[in-house]
């Protein structure tokens, strides 16, 4: 067993509950902890389960503080101030980026604001950085319209990075990807994720197993029976369970098993 | 034969060669068709139509005639996308969201009942038809411009927050200049209009000359070839602007021509 412990609060959800003609979401109330291993930068890789139409996606708008919920906050970092639209990084379902940007120029983009200080030779080093490490090298010079799904979804990925959020929210990361392409996804986010020891990644999926197999904790957002809204119904610690930190976990049995079984209950 | 099959079954690519080739047989047929069931009717034959096209292009007048035009539709396109960028824009700002609603509707406005009351409040033939041609063409400016901004994805909005941008910055980054590509279609669709409308306002005042007086005067004498050669000359320069303003739009925006790819 791997030594850590759970140390300061950075992102806490309390009493949100959301709701349009119908109620959406319930009483959702969460914290995510900052999870620290000797000698390392260990950022954390929460998810956020559920099927379509659930409300997951209502639920990240929220944390991202792009839509107010009915009732209830979303505090986020270290001093826990309510969440402002800009200070959670979004990588949407279809990794938007400016189309009439060059690559390298969306990601320069990123660093355009006040709070980076950066000279612009830093700033191209930094783009340079991350293009060798994420394999955007030669595509810095395109046009997203010009790279394959897997490319725009990397370049998104660093775009947040680059703007220095150290939350960031991802929305069905690996849909619409090939099992290949899949492993190159979860190698990324582990490697965003031990960059900085804050780093937080928040995946929200349908896709119980790639999901469980990057996530230290994993929450499953369903319905409980008769009753009106989707809630936290279940929260799994993937480190205690010993699957954590590992994308290899997939092969394992036990694992398979726990796959299987919230399978069943989303 | 598979050609054959090809170019009559539905929703087949056909070869941008195979296309030009199609364009050009189907031209060439119908002008045969005209010269030759079109001898001893009232509208001139094709070859009678290029024969006066030749006398006019190369008599002295058309040059002035034609710059005239020229002139003024440029002047106009000009002087109307300023106006209707700004109204768009302006669109955004809630105050000015109603005056933006407003020209929109003015698409329906016929210009034929206003020309009293422009010629009243211009000074000269030149303003009249300069006016009058801009108040023509800012509402469907306006129409094309408003659509586009409407259907920007508000996750490019989302996007810009995310990367801290305030609003103004968003708006120039989302709206304004990530939009400009399409502005310029709009330009090149909505020149069409302006070269239609301005044979029609160089009609009112006829002083300053130009292709749509020449029009005009050939239309009273009855000189059908010559009316059909005009026609044909405005109709081939219509067509040259098109293809000038789409290429210096893939040269002004590169990204332009990936899209088209696709
Ligand atoms: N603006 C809205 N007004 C009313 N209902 C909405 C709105 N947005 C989403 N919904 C409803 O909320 C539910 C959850 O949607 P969503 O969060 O997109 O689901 P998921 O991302 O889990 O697939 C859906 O039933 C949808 O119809």
């Amino acid at each position: 067993m791997t030594s850590y412990s759970k140390n300061e609060v950075l992102i806490a959800v309390k009493d949100v509950n959301l709701s349009y003609d119908k109620q959406i979401l319930r009483d959702i109330n969460f914290t995510i902890h900052n999870i620290v291993r000797p000698g390392m930068n260990q950022g954390q890789v929460i998810s956020l389960i559920g099927r379509s139409g659930i409300g997951k996606t209502q639920l990240f708008k929220i944390l991202a503080g792009l839509i107010p919920p009915n009732t209830g906050t979303v505090l986020v970092g270290l001093e826990q101030q309510p969440v402002k639209a800009g200070q959670v990084g979004i990588v949407a379902q279809n990794y938007i980026l400016f189309n009439h940007r060059t690559v390298y120029d969306n990601l320069r983009l990123a660093m355009k604001h006040d709070s980076i200080t950066l000279g612009d030779k830093e700033k191209d080093a930094l783009i340079n950085d991350y293009a060798a490490k994420f394999d955007l090298t030669e595509h810095l010079k395109k046009y997203p319209m010009q790279l394959s799904g897997g490319q725009r979804q990397r370049a998104s990925i660093i775009q947040q990075v680059l703007t220095g959020n150290k939350f960031i929210l991802l929305d069905e990361p690996f849909s619409g990807l090939d099992a290949l392409m899949i492993d190159r996804v979860m190698e990324l986010l582990l490697q965003v994720s031990t960059l900085d020891e804050l780093n937080t990644l928040v995946i929200v999926s349908h896709d119980v197993e790639n999901s469980l197999a990057i996530s230290d904790t994993a929450f499953i957002l369903a319905r409980q029976k008769d009753q009106e809204g989707a809630t936290i119904t279940e929260t799994l610690d993937l480190i205690e369970m010993g699957f954590a930190w590992n994308p290899a976990i997939r092969e394992n049995e036990k694992f398979q098993h726990l796959v299987a079984q919230i399978k069943h209950k989303i | 034969m598979e050609l054959l099959k090809n170019i009559f079954s539905p929703l087949t690519q056909i070869k941008g060669r195979t296309s030009i080739i199609l364009i050009v047989v189907e031209a060439f047929l119908a002008l045969l068709l005209w010269e030759i069931v079109g001898q001893n009717g009232l509208i001139p034959v094709p070859s009678k139509i290029l024969t006066s096209v030749v006398s006019i292009v190369t008599s002295a007048y058309f040059v002035d005639n034609l710059f005239s035009s020229l002139a003024l539709t440029f002047t106009g396109m000009g002087i109307s996308i300023v106006l209707a960028l700004l109204v768009s824009y302006l669109s955004l700002i809630p105050v000015f969201a109603p005056v933006a609603k407003f020209i929109v509707k003015c698409r329906y406005l016929t210009l034929t009942g206003l020309i009293f009351l422009f010629t009243l409040l211009t000074q000269d033939g030149h303003q009249l038809k300069l006016s009058l041609l801009i108040f023509g063409i800012v509402p469907f400016f306006v129409t094309s411009l408003l659509a586009i901004i409407e259907a920007i994805n508000v996750q490019e909005y989302e996007l810009c927050k995310t990367l801290r941008m305030n609003n103004w910055q968003t708006l120039w980054e989302v709206v304004i200049i990530g939009r400009l590509d399409q502005v310029f279609e709009v330009m090149r669709q909505n020149f069409a209009i302006a070269w239609m409308m301005i044979t029609m306002v160089e009609g009112l005042s006829m002083s300053e000359g130009g292709l749509g007086t020449m029009l005009i005067k050939s239309n009273k004498y009855i000189d059908l070839s010559t009316v059909f050669g005009i026609l044909v000359i405005i109709f081939a320069l219509g067509i040259f602007f098109d293809f000038l303003l789409r290429n210096l739009r893939h040269w002004l925006f590169p990204y332009t021509k990936i899209q088209v790819k696709k």
